[in-house]
């Protein structure tokens, strides 16, 4: 018997027309890493939920076929009784923590503590976990004042301390930055190898690549394949089914490498293993891999770019007098779709808030088309510069999206007319043209989030400030967010975005400024800019994929 | 994160004491004065109360609480000592107005009442961490879900404030004054206030399910990590705050009072 037994899983959430689960059967064997991959809507977190009998025991709805954890039927097995043996992660770190324990080390015992263990046994198996994940300095902290990937260890941390034969991973990622999720992937590498069963639920399809046994691919509910990653990003339906592949993957594909089992290597090693054992000529590979956005030199970029927009002079900015965050910037930002990236703490947010009026800088000079912008208030710079927050649900409050969207245009003063034809012109942009009726909060966050940007773009700003664009959006997504950058980039508005996600800065912007410690340490097209690795590496940021690839292959 | 909680753990005896202990007294010391009905009881409690928290160096974070209440003490005071309805004998006039003995006996009593509440409270709040009065209450047979949502007032709401500073920003955004006029402020309540709402709702239910799957609904007993140590001191409070009470409750009875 397997140790996780799905037979003919049909799964409808009350009042939807479609099944979120169609007819799934599949079988996990103990100790295998399975990952689940698959578009937005496609039922991976509705897997991940009848896993542990919280579909039907606590999301109701048409439930069919059967589901066996250890022996144990979620279906009518308590919950209590199932989260021994399986633990659950999910995306938010904020909203798993129990809310009731105001330190780590408490926050972990919480769940023993319900299943009535002895005091004693809580405490070795606490600490056995802490350490185990490397967070036991944390352990008098209150949850609350953790970053996002320290945070999502404690969840972890949590769940395994309840000694879990199945832990399952939802997107326990996609909130996180770079070093966060590298803290929590280092996290999933390393339990591995203590032969728990891990299923995780991933849109970094180079980290399913990495670490899966075998991938179950879902599409609108129905399982298309449940095979090894090799044999699953070789399918050419992929980017039908929303799923991106690989970079390697792509990168082989391309240029028509394949393994002697006729699948693509899908891993930066099995790739360049791959080209030393055929001795084909690296050459003409890099120079397939030197052309990112078509472009290819900074003349040529520089050429299309009009007058400055923003001229940053001398800047000093701290949020506690006598630390200063900026010692003295100078930047002129010119009409090039832009990039800052670098990691948490390094002054992107501040800057771009700068930008926008939220924050006041102590002293400098900061000038917007020949403007004194320093003293204007929020609302005044509204027509001009346009931020998108990095969470849609910090300012969606209508029932309906069309009328979420036009707040913004009717705030700065557009006729109801404008507004909303201004507004029906976002929302195509943004690919949901169809939802303007629908309560925002009807939508996924991945949605929310485009509502989110088409309730700035219909402001028709200038300049486009968008945090985070690409966090919780799967392949499709991504494209639309590349298209938006491109046409308002056309229509001659400055798109500036804070992204840590390289291989999408690499694709979508000509200029990419890097921070560190309130200071610029680099400026210049994506090529160049990731081609410096000292200056990457002291900015604590790692090269998009094909970068590092382009390096491997140099050596 | 800003605690929403007043207590810090500064190591002195009043945190050293049992939650339960702090509470055998501040039941004694609320209800003695009353039961006794003499003005000078009040005096005893106040000065006991201000001594414990003087000698566990917490009077100073006290102070706030007793100056908050005092503007409003100040203004029974004024008011009763003039107007108060059994006012026959005046005690002093400033110019037209005079004030009555009766009027301001009235509101001492009101005062001192208060005073003698906020004190006794302020050793409790101080001195206790609300997560361990909780704990300590669920091992005596109080609602664990009870005692959960206790507990996470004190985490949430604190997390709840600090989105209302994005949300605003987020609003401020988009065009919308929330500084000026009165009007102008009314119309900002809704965009500020509805985010902060929805998005507390919507994570309820992810938060259910967190609790789910860590065994909150596990039909067994809960066990608990700590125990806080009930010492000598513990049982001598304790009795001297019960042994108080029932000494006052018998002296009234016998007309001695």
């Amino acid at each position: 018997m397997s140790l996780i037994e799905i037979k003919n899983l049909k799964y409808r959430y009350p009042g939807a027309a479609e099944l979120a689960l169609n007819d799934v059967s599949l079988n996990i064997e103990k100790g295998e890493f399975i990952g689940i991959a698959g578009e937005n809507g496609a039922g991976k977190s509705s897997l991940s939920q009848a896993l542990l009998g919280l579909i039907p025991q606590f999301y109701k709805g048409a439930y069919g076929g059967s589901v066996a954890i250890a022996g144990l039927d979620t279906k009518t097995a308590p919950v209590s009784e199932i989260c021994k043996k399986a633990g659950l992660v999910f995306q938010n770190p904020f909203n798993q923590l129990s809310g009731a324990k105001d330190k780590v080390y408490d926050e972990v015992g919480y769940g023993l503590q319900n299943f009535g263990m002895e005091p004693s046994i809580i405490h070795s198996r606490i600490k056995e976990v802490l350490t185990q994940l490397g967070i036991w300095e944390y352990r008098d902290r209150n949850p609350f004042d953790l970053s996002g990937g320290q945070l999502q260890r404690v969840a972890i941390a949590s769940v395994l301390a309840m000694n879990p034969d199945i832990l399952i991973l939802d997107e326990p990622t996609s909130q996180l930055d770079p070093v966060g999720s590298e803290e929590v992937f280092h996290t999933v590498d390393e339990l591995t190898k203590t032969g728990i069963t891990i299923i995780m639920i991933e849109q970094k399809v180079e980290k399913l690549a990495e670490y899966c046994d075998k991938i179950a691919l879902l599409h609108k509910g129905h399982l298309i394949a449940y095979d090894t990653p090799g044999a699953i990003f070789s399918r050419d339906d992929l980017l039908e089914l929303g799923v991106s592949t690989p970079a390697f993957t792509t990168f082989a594909k391309k240029n028509d490498l394949k393994l002697p089992n006729g699948n693509y290597p899908v891993t930066i090693s099995e790739l360049t293993g791959l080209i030393r054992a055929t001795g084909i000529d690296v050459k003409p590979l890099l120079y397939s891999l030197n052309t990112p956005n078509g472009k290819t030199s900074s003349e040529e970029v520089l050429s299309d770019a009009p007058d400055a927009n923003f001229k940053i002079s001398d800047l000093h900015f701290s949020y506690v007098p006598g630390r200063e965050l900026f010692k003295g910037i100078n930047l002129t930002l010119d009409n090039r779709p832009t990039a800052i990236i670098g990691q948490n703490g390094a002054g992107k947010t501040t800057l771009v808030r700068i930008l926008k009026g939220l924050l006041k800088p102590t002293s400098g000079n900061l000038m917007f088309r020949n403007q004194n912008i320093a003293s204007k208030t929020v609302a005044e710079l509204a027509r001009a510069v346009g931020y998108v927050f990095q969470n849609p649900d910090d300012q969606i409050f209508k029932y309906k999206v069309l009328d979420e969207v036009m707040f913004g245009p009717l705030n700065i003063g557009m006729s109801q007319k404008d507004a909303e034809k201004s507004s029906r012109a976002a929302l195509e942009l943004v690919g949901l043209t169809d939802a303007a009726d629908k309560n925002p909060y009807d939508l996924e966050l991945s949605d929310r989030k485009m509502v989110a940007i088409a309730s700035v773009l219909a402001m028709n700003t200038d300049v486009i400030i968008l945090d985070e664009p690409t966090i919780a959006q799967d392949y499709k997504g991504r494209e639309k967010i590349k298209e938006i950058i491109r046409s308002e980039s056309q229509k001659g508005k400055l798109v500036i975005a804070i992204l840590h996600d390289m291989d999408f800065v690499a694709e979508a912007f000509s200029r990419v400024i890097v921070m560190a410690q309130g200071e610029i340490l680099d400026d210049g097209i994506p090529a160049e800019i990731f081609a410096h690795s000292d200056i990457l590496e002291k900015a604590a940021l790692a090269p998009p994929h094909l970068m590092a690839l382009k390096e491997a292959l140099i050596k | 994160m800003k605690s929403i909680s007043l207590y810090t753990d500064n190591g002195s005896w009043l945190v050293k004491l049992h939650p339960f202990t702090k509470l055998f007294y501040l039941l004694a010391v609320i209800l003695i004065p009353l039961i006794a009905g003499h003005l000078y009881m009040f005096g005893l409690t106040i000065l006991i109360s201000t001594l414990s928290l003087l000698s566990a160096g917490m009077l100073k974070k006290a102070l706030p609480l007793i100056a908050f209440s005092f503007t409003i003490l100040l203004t029974i005071f004024i008011i009763q000592g003039i107007f108060y309805k059994g006012n026959v004998s005046v005690l002093l006039s400033l110019g037209p107005v005079s004030f009555y003995k009766e009027g301001l006996l009235y509101s001492s009593q009101i005062g001192l009442n208060v005073l003698n509440m906020l004190l006794s409270f302020a050793i409790l709040v101080l001195s206790t961490s609300p997560s361990e009065l909780v704990e300590e209450l669920e091992k005596k047979g109080f609602s664990t879900k009870f005692g959960y949502i206790l507990n996470s007032v004190f985490q949430i709401i604190p997390e709840m404030m600090g989105t209302m500073h994005t949300i605003s920003d987020a609003q401020r955004s988009r065009g919308m004054e929330t500084e000026g006029k009165l009007i102008t402020r009314i119309k900002a309540f809704i965009p500020l206030i509805s985010p902060v709402v929805m998005s507390a709702l919507t994570s309820t239910r992810e938060r259910a399910i967190a609790l789910e799957v860590r065994g909150f609904g596990a039909k067994v007993r809960k066990t608990y990590l700590y125990s806080h140590p009930y010492t000598a001191t513990d049982q001598i409070i304790k009795w001297i705050s019960l042994l108080s009470i029932v000494i006052v409750i018998a002296l009234r009875v016998m007309h001695i009072f």
